[in-house]
């Protein structure tokens, strides 16, 4: 376990001046453009509301619906006054989980994140298994690279998306671009330990994992979840480079014409903007150029896109708590807003995304006609490498 | 009450690959992850349910590395006041009974009035050291208990007997009980609460400090000698199903209903 | 000398699979160390069970007295003690069940007698009495070596050997209590039965089983379909019990029940020992497990080896349309 970070918060803040309640006007636009009221009994205005009064703050923690907020911070984007109030709900599954009475999944998930650095209960050691047979380069601290890779546990250790850290690896070689991974150290980011309100768990994740990354020299961080990419971005002051999504990198070299093409993708396709990349963290375009610069795709966009696009529910510790409703599953609706469209393939550019809609989609029994692909997974297969 | 919860460190081999070492006598455990022995953590939240409910302390007793100190650590979050640790690579691991014999040489000067242990370990499953401690002890004991109620001077143990049947025994305290999975629900221990358990008191002591001999609790002094470590033969009758996921599910369909057995 | 004295076990009136599995191994132990298998019966109004024990061609000796109608650990390793001393064999063996663990490892204490626990065999070479264990998740096995005794305790794994034929008629001795007098610390209560649910897995035809690789309940809608498909009812192993998405009563293995399906689909199951004990019997085995080491893969008669989450929802699709 690392638990170099020792640094205490300060507990004399009171919840209202926490999380700005006074600064709400009870607009409702929070509520108003929340996905998840479609697919559940959550009302965020009203939770801003009622948290005023500190003496039914532990009711309210214990109303199952705080854990429906998928964090997709379409609240926070809207938000008049510039208020979070996902972090409300986020403020009262803190108070569960410093009582310890967390569902088991989470209890467990949250374990894992400290005892092997992934909350996937998978064995720190495994941790670079996805390399196998690959030549990849390993950071080494204080040797500068200017792309230093982030790969995000999901991606390191969920099979079915390991293809995006590979197909990266082929394509950085072929393309010659000065990058490194890091070593097997390389630990969660946290971002799902800040959402399931693991607050204690997150200050130490950000404390290490600050000093961790820092003994590296690079141009950039360059990050394969958008997960990770915000929250480096956002929560993590004292990193020495700036963050990118691997989207972005992808468009740069494109556009520098380092990569090159072999055959033709001659697909409809759909991009789905996963929120912890567009509304978080401002990137729309980058990810639709790299899809268009495949020969042969016809770009397709949902009505839901960019700002206003639908969450997949795979963020906000979702991972690891299932919803109380059996209202129809937000990723359910975007494949059939997919199917609508006749898009031959769903593309995202991110791993809780990919394993979302691609389970709706089997779900709804589309396999025979319709593909859900990590935009990596594409480059794969029609950049050479 | 006064409790006491012996734990245990044990490597996570359900899914993983196991290696035997060139000695024959240990396995690789470079890839292993460690964490509290299952039982033993249901044995934690036990005694910490019992001291929310009638008060009284809870010590946690454990041999093991320094590594094993997160798991004490966090069996003190969860509520757990102090907690001894026994590092001295003199004990003969593979050996239940001496294992207990310094767990009792560790509890000797104690007053206690329960002590719980897992009711078998992960790693060696003996189903003994709890048995066997209670022996050293001179005390009662009741072993696989899946729901434990505190009597005046006595504490009812349900034992969870093959088949689902429990048998309800009474004992005399003090006792020690080997806690069976699923008698509740472990709880998570928050980093604030492990952070904060960084202050309660872990005394980390040797067989010397305990005043135990290491002759009595070595390998030598073992009577049961581990020869060798071997990766069994499967003998598989069994017709593996190969091909993509949905291949496989096809020809196994297939399968059953060509077979008559759906 | 050289004898083998082998512990009955019986419940509630009736002998318990163990006690006749241990005439698997007990005979030839006794065999390669030159002396006979005893069986003790103890217990209250055991006239039945001893003979039946005695028809295994051994001598039985019966110990049959009102303070041993119910189990009690703390009497048990009394008696025990008492007739270690004066019958002295080579090895006393018992099965490592709920009644043999609560009171061997504390008879090998008192004794200072050597001890291995859930051996799934025994043997004697070169004047040697060595033991298989099976560790790690049944990934490893172990041997270990006793040395030199007055008597070597022993328990055996509950379903590792099959139980043989009854051979021959034997004698049953008795013989009188060593232990004369109750305890007073520990006292048998009562039993209680295992709450019975609205399915008896016991009498179902076809099982579809889930364990750890279930992860959360709310995976189970894909197992239900699954099962309604083919008309299955669903069980589980312990760890899908103690996680609370299957019902207690509905657990396969040895601290659960012990079923003999037509058609046993075990998904996401290791296959620990205990469960695989309870459902050995089943007639087809079918185990889909993402681990190519598990150990339920050396009971099944096809295997998977892939994400039950992939296999799953397209096996239901299949057998609907197969099916018709």
């Amino acid at each position: 376990m690392m638990m170099r970070g020792m640094i205490m918060t300060t507990e004399s803040q009171t919840f209202t001046e926490k999380y700005d309640l006074l600064g709400c006007i009870q607009c409702g636009r929070c509520t108003g453009g929340c996905p998840v009221t479609v697919r559940a009994d959550l009302n965020v205005r009203q939770f801003v509301n009622d948290a005023y009064d500190e003496e039914k703050l532990d009711e309210l923690a214990r109303l199952a619906e705080i854990w429906d907020c998928t964090a997709c911070h379409t609240c926070a984007v809207r938000c008049p006054k510039g208020l979070k109030p996902l972090e409300v709900l986020i403020g009262l599954r803190s108070m569960i989980v410093e009582s310890g009475k967390v569902e088991p999944t989470v209890r467990d998930a949250l374990q894992s994140v400290l005892l092997e650095g992934n909350p996937w209960e998978n064995p720190r050691a495994a941790r670079q298994d996805w390399m196998e047979g690959l030549d990849v380069r390993i950071a080494e601290p204080g040797e500068h690279v200017e792309n230093l890779f982030f790969v995000c546990c999901t991606n390191c250790y969920d099979p079915r998306v390991q293809v995006t850290a590979k197909n990266m690896v082929k394509i950085l070689n072929k393309a010659g671009v000065d990058y490194a991974f890091l070593p097997e150290d390389e630990s969660c980011c946290g971002s799902e330990v800040f959402t399931i309100g693991e607050e204690g768990l997150f200050e130490m994740t950000v404390e290490d994992n600050t000093e961790f990354l820092n003994e590296f020299s690079a141009d950039r961080l360059v990050t394969l979840s958008p997960h990770c990419f915000t929250t480096y971005r956002t929560h993590f002051p004292d990193l020495k480079f700036p963050v990118i999504h691997y989207t972005q990198l992808m468009d740069e070299l494109i556009q520098e014409g380092k990569l090159a093409w072999k055959g033709e993708l001659p697909k409809r396709i759909v991009y789905h903007d996963p929120c912890y990349l567009g509304k978080q963290g401002g990137i729309y375009d980058e990810p639709r150029r790299v899809l268009k610069s495949i020969p042969g795709v016809e770009l397709l966009e949902f009505d839901r896109k960019r700002e206003r696009s639908l969450c997949c529910e795979g963020g906000g510790g979702k991972m690891w708590v299932e919803s109380e409703s059996r209202k129809e599953r937000l990723a359910d609706t975007r494949i059939k807003n997919a199917k609508e469209l006749e898009a031959d393939i769903v593309a995202a550019a991110c791993p809780f995304c990919v394993l979302t809609l691609e389970d709706a989609m089997k779900g709804l029994g589309y396999e025979e006609e319709m593909r859900v692909a990590e935009i990596m997974e594409l480059l794969g297969e029609f950049v050479e490498a | 009450m006064k409790t006491v919860v012996c734990i245990k460190y044990v490597p996570d081999t359900s899914e993983a690959e196991v290696k035997v070492n060139p000695d024959g006598k240990t396995v690789d455990d470079s890839r292993f992850s460690f964490d509290i022995n299952d039982a033993d953590n249901y044995a934690v939240e036990e005694s910490v349910l019992i001291k929310e409910d009638k008060g009284g302390e809870v010590d946690v007793l454990s041999i093991g590395p320094k590594q094993s100190e997160v798991m004490i650590r966090m069996a003190m979050a969860k509520g757990c006041d102090r907690a001894t640790r026994v590092e001295d690579d003199r004990i003969a691991e593979h050996d239940p009974l001496l294992v207990a014999k310094v767990l009792a040489g560790a509890l000797k000067e104690k007053e206690f009035d329960l002590v719980f242990t897992g009711c078998w370990g992960d790693d060696f499953n003996h189903m003994s050291t709890g048995v066997a401690l209670a022996e050293y002890l001179g005390v009662n004991h009741a072993s696989m208990v899946k729901k434990v109620e505190v009597l005046d001077g006595k504490v009812r143990a349900h034992r969870e007997l093959e088949g689902g049947l429990m048998e309800v025994v009474e004992l005399e305290l003090p006792a020690v009980l080997t806690i069976q999975t699923g008698i509740n629900e472990p709880r998570y221990a928050p980093i604030r609460g492990i952070r904060q358990a960084q202050k309660k008191e872990l005394n980390v002591v040797s067989l010397d400090d305990l005043g135990v001999d290491p002759a009595e609790v070595s390998v030598d002094a073992s009577q049961v000698v581990l020869e060798n470590l071997y990766i069994p033969e499967v003998e598989s009758a069994a017709e593996f199903i190969e091909g993509e996921p949905e291949e496989k599910a096809e020809k196994l369909a297939s399968i059953l209903t060509k077979g008559g057995l759906v | 000398m050289g004898d083998i004295l082998v512990l009955a076990e019986h419940r509630q009136g009736v002998l318990r699979d163990i006690s006749f599995e241990m005439m698997a191994i007990a005979p030839k132990v006794a065999e390669a160390m030159g002396g006979e298998v005893k069986v003790l019966v103890i217990g209250s109004g055991i006239d039945e069970l001893a003979k039946k024990m005695s028809e295994y061609g051994v001598k039985v000796i019966a110990v049959d007295d009102q303070l041993f109608e119910d189990f009690n650990a703390e009497k048990y390793q009394k008696a025990l003690s008492a007739l270690l001393d004066d019958l002295k064999p080579a090895v006393l063996m018992t099965g490592q069940t709920a009644q043999g663990v609560d009171f061997m490892p504390a008879l090998a204490v008192e004794k200072n007698l050597p001890y291995v626990a859930e051996a799934i065999d025994i043997n004697y070479e070169d004047g040697t009495l060595k033991a298989t264990r099976n560790i790690y998740s049944g990934k490893v096995n172990a041997t270990v070596a006793f040395k030199p005794a007055d008597t070597c305790l022993v328990t055996i794994r509950e379903g590792a050997v099959e139980a043989p034929e009854p051979a021959a008629s034997g004698d049953v001795e008795k013989m009188d209590s060593p232990l004369k007098e109750d305890i007073p610390y520990r006292k048998f209560v009562e039993y209680i039965e295992a709450e019975v649910g609205d399915v008896d897995i016991t009498q179902s035809e076809i099982l579809v089983s889930v364990g750890r690789g279930l992860k959360e309940d709310k995976n189970l809608p894909d197992i239900e379909e699954l099962a309604k498909a083919i008309k299955a009812d669903i069980a589980g192993s312990r760890a899908a019990t103690d996680a609370g998405w299957i019902p207690h009563d509905r657990q396969v293995g040895t601290s659960g029940k012990t079923v003999k399906p037509k058609l046993y689909l075990a998904l996401g199951i290791s296959g620990a020992f205990q469960h695989l004990a309870g459902m050995k019997g089943a007639k087809t085995i079918v185990a889909v497990n993402k681990d190519p080491e598990a150990p339920i893969f050396a009971v099944a008669d096809y295997a998977i080896v892939d994400d039950m989450f992939k296999v799953v929802p397209a096996l239901t699709e299949k057998l609907k349309e197969l099916k018709g």
